[in-house]
């Protein structure tokens, strides 16, 4: 019995390296042909992204010739009335526009639904059926992704009834079968810990595909290029040229209807242990010997091995917490967070976290990492500012009050690009000298708008390509670095909640955090 | 994105002290009442030489979208008559928070010989930096103009579906890549290719068709100008291996010949429908039509399959420029095919 996990593709893809026409041509089409089921079809997340992902890999010929989707849910419905779903979505979401025909006939043709919860075997053997009865129609030789858009309560229960009605890589006779998980992959240190020894019963660790959307945008892929395909960053990325970094996740909505959701998590869950400790670990690893997932994860998981833990008598120094009362977003009058729909009144649950973490190791020893996030803030606004230490000496007298420690900014959004600061002489007679921006930006540097991350992930994980997608050692570090704070926090309420104006620049206790070490947060 | 553009005109297209002062007072000027400081850093010298007032409007705008992503010296040859003297433009944009200068010079060259336009074009470029020619004019080898300017450039771009056609236009492109093999030369009727050639290749990445591609007997394109159906025969016929049997047909390794059938119908620059025949098997591509955008993907036969649809994904013409400029490398895969197709047409 074969048991594929599906290891990536050469470079031409192994399906068409003898294929002599293929030399030279510049195409990002996925060579592998496969299935790909959605769990939670009927979700928001289905219909905003994934569909309509999906239909722009069509739309831009990545998709392999063979492929077939599914959707999988509670609700009943037919394919029809599912298809008739996922074209309305497609023409309200799709960065494309409208889908249109032939190419959407084409598309609907390849698309099905099948029903049941996600704990009834027997709806998933009805899944297999379906997903037979594509192999032979579509001819997609048995490679199979599965996509977890559920509410992760649900992801273990999924992952069982695979298993149960043979839909486990381990029962495949041939092909390949993998797994993208949503964030979060726990919802805190035991449980990530319990739900990955239920899905690695099931699944190789190489077969899941942990997704992080964040990591799929093109300015965090442009932190490794910047890095590494310099030279003039790297001789300085290290505690003897960097004062501090600043990692920033600013958004000014609030919790969008997800109110029940965000009452167990909060902040720190919601943002920091996955998407902002993921930044972190790419501007602090060491260079990988090679592009390989497996090369790069390695670095990931010793970067975040080395994060000093906060200990319970420290979490009232290095971190602060916030949560928003009414304001404004963009002179438009906001609610505060307890007003929020399935919020409680009194609740505590953070919506602002800050956290100063070091990560001991040779390279960044004393250097502060400033990690931050929250909701209904002045802008939104996600970035990576690096601080450099300032001159050693100073010639220039009066004017060298001006100098400015040299700053270099990879802007992830809105605007992605990188920029930095450093100081110019102001022309004229007297040496006045004052800090400069020099900017690059994504938009008008190429020339091309950057793809929706979700395009990028589900073709990669169809690629078996798992570079974008987080190891579980990395999953269970950034676990480990935030649970003190969390149990820190869950023993001591805030009673200063709501602690920020909606529309402002986060709490003052955060701003505190960093002015008692004699600096200032970059302004949002 | 704004802009603030401060123009300047000199009368004597030879004066280029006075061209380059006014290029620097024009730079200064615009960056006049910005907020940030202004940095301008040149990536390529963009030479455009056109001599079509038809075709004019259409290369220059495209000219100065390419230059507005990548900050360029943009050097204009008009040679249409449309202007005398030169014209000095620098121009500030702002975008995302950062300011960039482009600068412009539009010469009048309807009026000056070959060896003026040559050493006018060298004084007024950025050294140090590449030197991209757009050559967009009626002849190419036979015009002491380009042969001059082509050997002071990094990469030269033509269209030989455009203004430049015919045998003869192939003929001396292939001769250009034996004569500068270390100038990057980038044919947009060849680009224009791209999505043609995924198509047909994507026929054969079925491990189970893919021995028909080995066996092929016949070859039939139709396309509105000429320099397409060649390019693709040529580009197959290069990826293959086949020979030359005559001018309208290929030898292939066994030593079968298979005839090459060109058939002119549709619009001009694009191709309309790519047949391989491989005995009593078709594989054939043709655009859609119901959506010019779509190609009808069928394989008749021993072999045949249901008609899948699939975007052609044309590439707008500035996007394809702006990629002949970021490669600055040599195409071997289209050196190879143009090489077949100037042997085929003997």
């Amino acid at each position: 019995m074969a048991i594929n996990v599906g290891n990536p593709p050469t470079a031409d893809g192994a399906a068409t390296s003898a294929n002599p026409l293929r030399a030279g041509l510049d195409t990002n089409r996925i060579a592998d042909p496969c299935n790909i089921v959605f769990f939670g079809a009927s979700g928001d997340l289905t219909k905003r992204m994934l569909i309509p992902a999906m239909y722009n890999l069509r739309l831009g010929d990545v998709l392999p010739t063979n492929f077939g989707i599914l959707g999988f849910s509670r609700s009943k419905k037919s394919d029809e009335s599912f298809r008739d779903e996922m074209k309305e979505a497609i023409d309200t979401y799709s960065r494309s526009g409208e889908a249109r025909d032939p190419l959407w006939s084409d598309f609907a043709s390849k698309v099905g639904y099948v029903s049941g919860s996600f704990d009834d075997v027997d709806a998933f053997r009805q899944l297999k059926a379906r997903l037979d009865e594509n192999d032979r129609e579509f001819g997609t030789a048995g490679n199979r992704l599965y996509y977890l858009s559920t509410p992760p309560g649900v992801f273990a229960t999924i992952v069982e009834s695979l298993a149960a009605a043979g839909l486990g890589p381990k029962d495949q006779e041939r092909g390949w079968s993998r797994i993208i998980i949503e964030k979060p992959f726990g919802t805190d240190l035991d449980s990530a810990r319990a739900l990955q020894t239920e899905v690695n019963k099931v699944f190789d660790e190489k077969a899941v595909y942990r997704i992080d959307h964040y990591l799929g945008k093109e300015p965090v892929q442009d932190i490794m290029a910047l890095r590494f395909a310099n030279v003039m960053f790297e001789p300085i990325w290290n505690r003897r040229y960097v004062d501090c970094v600043q990692i920033t996740a600013a958004e000014t909505v609030g919790v969008e209807g997800r109110g029940g959701y965000y009452e167990q998590s909060g902040a720190l869950k919601d943002m920091i242990q996955n998407h902002v400790i993921n930044l972190l670990a790419l501007v602090a690893m060491e260079p990988p010997i090679s592009p390989n997932a497996d090369h790069i994860r390695d670095e990931k998981f010793k970067a975040l091995s080395a994060l000093r833990p906060v200990k319970p008598d420290e979490v009232a120094r290095l971190t602060a917490r916030g949560q928003y009362g009414p304001g404004l977003i963009a002179g438009k009058p906001v609610a505060g967070y307890r007003e929020e729909a399935s919020v409680d009144p009194n609740s505590t649950t953070e919506t602002y976290a800050c956290v100063k973490f070091f990560i001991d190791n040779w390279r960044w020893a004393d250097v502060p990492f400033y990690l931050r996030s929250g909701k209904r803030l002045a802008h939104k606004h996600s970035e990576i500012a690096v601080t450099f230490r300032g001159i050693p000496h100073r010639i220039f007298g009066e004017a060298g009050d001006q100098i400015e420690n040299n700053t270099l900014v990879m802007k992830i959004q809105p605007e992605e690009g990188v920029s930095i600061r450093f100081n110019a002489k102001i022309p004229g007679q007297k040496m006045h000298i004052r800090g400069v921006t020099m900017d690059f930006n994504y938009g008008t540097g190429f020339g091309v708008v950057s793809a929706p991350a979700y395009e990028r992930l589900i073709a990669d994980a169809m690629r078996g390509d798992a570079t974008l997608f987080t190891r579980w050692d990395a999953v269970e570090r950034a676990w480990e670095a935030v649970t003190p704070i969390m149990q820190r926090w869950s023993e001591a309420r805030s009673v200063d909640f709501p602690n920020y104006l909606a529309g402002s620049q986060g709490p003052q206790s955060a701003d505190a955090l960093l002015v008692a070490d004699g600096r200032e947060w970059r302004r949002i | 994105m704004d802009a603030n553009v401060t123009a300047g005109h000199i009368d004597a297209v030879d004066d280029t002290k006075a061209i380059l002062e006014q290029l620097q007072r024009s730079r200064l000027a615009s960056a006049v009442d910005r907020t940030h400081a202004a940095a301008s850093a040149a990536t390529m010298n963009f030479l455009v030489f056109v001599d079509d007032p038809n075709h004019r409007s259409w290369v220059l705008e495209r000219a100065a979208r390419v230059a507005a992503k990548h900050p360029s010296r943009l050097i204009v040859l008009d040679s249409t008559s449309s202007i005398s003297g030169v014209d000095v433009t620098a121009s500030a944009s702002t975008s995302g928070g950062a300011v960039a200068i482009s600068e412009r010079v539009d010469v009048g060259v309807a009026t000056i010989g070959h060896a003026a336009i040559i050493s006018l074009t060298q004084e007024l470029s950025i050294p140090e930096v590449p030197t991209v020619l757009w050559w967009t004019g009626g002849r190419l080898l036979q015009s002491r103009t380009f042969s001059g300017l082509a050997q002071g450039a990094t990469t030269v771009l033509v269209d030989s579906s455009g203004k430049v056609r015919g045998d003869e236009a192939i003929r001396e492109l292939g001769e250009f890549v034996t004569r500068f093999p270390k100038i990057a030369l980038a044919d947009l009727a060849f680009m224009r290719l791209a999505p043609w050639q995924n198509m047909i290749a994507q026929f054969f990445d079925d491990p189970a068709l893919r021995e028909d591609l080995f066996s092929l007997t016949g070859l039939e394109i139709t396309s509105g100008s000429d320099a397409e159906a060649l390019y693709l025969g040529g580009w197959l016929g290069s990826r293959l291996s086949w020979e030359i049997a005559h001018r309208d047909a290929f030898r292939d390794r066994s030593g079968h010949t298979i005839p090459f059938e060109r058939v002119a119908e549709g619009d001009q620059r694009r191709v309309r429908r790519v047949c391989l025949r491989a005995g009593e098997s078709a594989y054939c591509a043709t655009l859609s039509d119901d959506d010019p955008n779509v190609v009808e993907l069928s394989v008749t036969g021993p072999k045949a399959q249901p008609m899948r649809y699939a975007p052609l994904g044309n590439i707008e013409n500035t996007s394809l420029i702006e990629r002949a400029i970021v490669e600055t490398t040599r195409d071997r895969i289209f050196d190879t095919s143009l090489l077949t197709v100037r042997e085929l047409l003997g």
